[in-house]
């Protein structure tokens, strides 16, 4: 750039400065204003939105899918659309290394790839061009980043789809603007119009196509315990469903009863201070997460081939803790369901889904030896087991489910002297509201909903 | 009085030079456009502000790090405030100052004299972006760790110095303690701080030529 050039700008800003406004306070006004109004955005964020609670960090939870950061995502889906690029889709470190350096690269030095001092939009039609394509190529791929190339049926419709949006239509969009203007010297500003144009339309237009047409997968909605109290309970369920059976509802087992393989087996009580004081929550995890195979306990965690991801094990000290170790200073508990009143019909929902929870699905789950009678569901409750016919009639006092859990065991009817199924829990027996909620839920008739409890309401 | 202490301070400070040569500049006519640079240094003070705030109380630990800011969260008064802005703040800063280069770039503001301001910018956007992927890891919650694995692989996947990069990044093959530490210091230390120093070049570049001015048919 010559003296002339440096000059003629200078001079240029010099009228601008004469017709333009001060610093303080034109300007810092308008700054002053934006800054505020995203401080208000934040706080707004903050409260109304919030950070949505996660799990804590589990290296061995192989089947959590992975992303980056959400300013990330569209270089991850190029990378994705990349890959399926025969033969040159197999060197990763084009795409992941060669492309965005050389973008990267280009941003940096574009003052000294761009030396043209011309400033007006029109006469920089090739520059604003392809960065148009690029951003709107960016926002794009942002979006459908949660877009599988190849649908659950196989079809790679959508894969091809998004090729066609991310990359082919871009990247040839970006070849004709090149050629047209280092090719042909006249190409008129407008052709650079249409061009960026087409191709931006028609990008986003295939991109609405593959957001329209994918349908999003069912997510499993993983709960997070967040509150201290939210946590004991969560604990308290995970506790009654893997650690009931060999160590009893408060920890105080010693000598382990009616657990196939390990009857008669002297523990430890967990919720004695030599334990709880000694062991700390790490090694407490530990012992849950592996287990104690030489005792008989089995692994826990799922590094170690149980079912418990780390927050879980985690919940499940919190309520051993709050619950058990004086040191520890438990906050109120929610009752396990509201207490009912005269005439008042549980339903499954609101009542016995918890207490089930909590007393029942220990056993009666698959995997376990339980006469095949599953309690996970509504339906499993009043369909499964070898005895359904006679476990569950509506108002009949003498289902098999009522006698059971008021400890009556229930002969066979065909060997009078061989107990048909023993009584439940087999090694505790229920409180007797608890066995009130059940008395009246099935002399009722079961109902399923809140709603559907209400209709059955007889006022005393 | 108050006069007398503002010739006493002015003497010593010069502040009415600091008016004159800071404040009482002529610019030309802005737009709202203006404002996103000045945003992006509000962001960087208030995601200063709340980060110092949050390292009070977060221990930057595998063992630790998920129930202190779980403690931040629930226990701390205000703490969810806090961590909310400094949350949302950090996702609001990527789009500001990605916003900021593009009409940078449309204005074709980085010419003469400004091209020295534009290559601070970018190293400001990347420092930016940097601060952003390591701060992601510091929750230490599922989402953190498995999106560092992702990111430190892809930086991993140079070739020939792949497996280096990929090692010092995490210390070590895998993500450990050592990750959650060397991305701790370097998101409150090492990146705040060439932040700092290139966002003081920046202004000073700004205020010696002045904010340039929308492009016309003239120019």
């Amino acid at each position: 750039m010559n003296d002339e050039t440096k000059k003629k700008i200078n001079e240029r800003y010099e009228q601008e400065l004469n017709k333009g406004e001060r610093f303080w306070p034109d300007s810092i006004f308008k700054d002053v204003v934006v800054s505020l109004g995203i401080f208000l955005l934040l706080v707004l964020l903050a409260t109304f939105v919030g950070v949505a609670p996660e799990p804590k960090a589990d290296p061995s939870d192989t089947s959590y899918i992975p992303r980056p950061e959400w300013y990330f995502l569209f270089l991850f889906k190029f990378l994705a659309l990349y890959g399926q690029i025969p033969l040159l889709g197999k060197i990763e470190w084009l795409a992941t290394v060669l492309i965005p350096g050389i973008a990267l690269g280009a941003l940096t030095l574009l003052p000294f790839i761009e030396k043209n001092p011309a400033r007006y939009y029109a006469k920089r039609a090739l520059s604003i061009s392809i960065m148009t394509i690029l951003v709107v190529g960016i926002i794009l791929l942002t979006l459908m980043s949660e877009v599988p190339t190849v649908s659950e049926d196989g079809s790679k419709l959508l894969g091809i789809l998004q090729a066609a949006a991310g990359l082919a239509i871009p990247g040839l969009a970006m070849i004709v603007l090149f050629i047209a203007s280092f090719a042909f010297k006249r190409t008129t500003t407008r052709f650079f119009i249409w061009t960026t144009s087409l191709a931006s339309v028609s990008m986003i237009l295939i991109s609405g196509m593959v957001l329209a047409l994918h349908v999003p997968p069912q997510v499993e909605e993983t709960e997070v315990a967040v509150t201290l109290v939210d946590q004991i309970v969560a604990g308290q369920d995970l506790y009654s469903i893997h650690c009931v059976e060999c160590h009893g509802d408060d920890g105080s087992v010693d000598v382990i009863e009616g657990v196939e393989g390990l009857e008669g087996e002297k523990i430890t009580p967990i919720n004695s201070t030599d334990v709880l004081y000694t062991i700390t929550d790490s090694a407490m995890y530990e012992v849950i997460a592996y287990g104690r195979p030489n005792a008989g306990m089995i692994p826990f965690g799922k590094a170690y081939g149980g079912d418990l991801s780390r927050s879980e094990i985690d919940t499940m000290i919190t309520f051993m803790r709050y619950s058990w170790d004086d040191r520890f200073e438990s906050p109120a508990i929610p009752e396990l369901f509201p207490p009912l009143a005269e005439g008042e019909v549980p339903s499954y929902d609101v009542h016995i889904q918890p207490i089930v929870k909590r007393y029942c699905i220990s056993c009666h789950r698959a995997g376990k030896e339980n006469n095949n009678y599953l309690m996970d569901t509504y339906e499993e409750i009043l369909t499964t087991g070898d005895n359904a016919a006679k476990n569950i009639i509506a108002g009949d006092e003498n289902s098999y489910f009522l006698q059971v859990i008021q400890e009556h065991e229930i002969m066979n009817p065909e060997k009078p002297d061989e107990v048909l199924i023993g009584v439940m829990p087999p090694t505790r027996s229920l409180k007797p509201n608890i066995i009130d909620v059940f008395m009246r839920w099935i002399m009722n008739g079961m109902p399923q909903t809140a709603v559907d409890a209400a209709a059955l309401f007889t006022a005393p | 009085m108050w006069k007398n202490i503002y010739l006493w301070l002015d003497e010593r400070l010069g502040l009415n030079d600091m008016y004159n040569n800071l404040l009482d500049r002529p610019e030309p006519k802005g737009s709202w456009w203006n404002t996103l640079g000045s945003a992006s240094l509000f962001l960087f003070v208030l995601q200063g502000l709340t980060g110092i705030f949050l390292t009070v109380y977060y221990t930057p630990s595998p063992d630790h790090a998920y129930d202190s800011v779980q403690y931040i969260m629930e226990g701390v008064a205000f703490g969810w405030l806090i961590r909310g802005i400094h949350h949302w703040g950090a996702t609001l800063m990527v789009i500001v100052v990605f916003i900021h280069l593009l009409r940078v770039f449309f204005t074709a503001s980085f010419k003469f004299p400004r091209e020295l301001t534009w290559l601070i910018g970018i190293g400001l956007f990347i420092a930016t972006l940097g601060m952003g992927f390591t701060g992601y890891l510091l929750p230490w919650n599922q989402k953190a760790y498995w999106a560092t694995t992702v990111g430190t692989q892809i930086a991993g996947s140079v070739p020939f110095i792949g497996e280096l990069i990929l090692k010092s990044l995490r210390g070590g093959p895998d993500l450990s303690a050592l990750t959650l530490q060397r991305f701790f210091s370097a998101h409150i230390w090492i990146i705040p701080a060439i932040l700092a120093a290139l966002i003081g070049v920046h202004l000073y570049l700004i205020i010696k030529h002045g904010e340039s001015h929308f492009p016309t048919k003239e120019d």
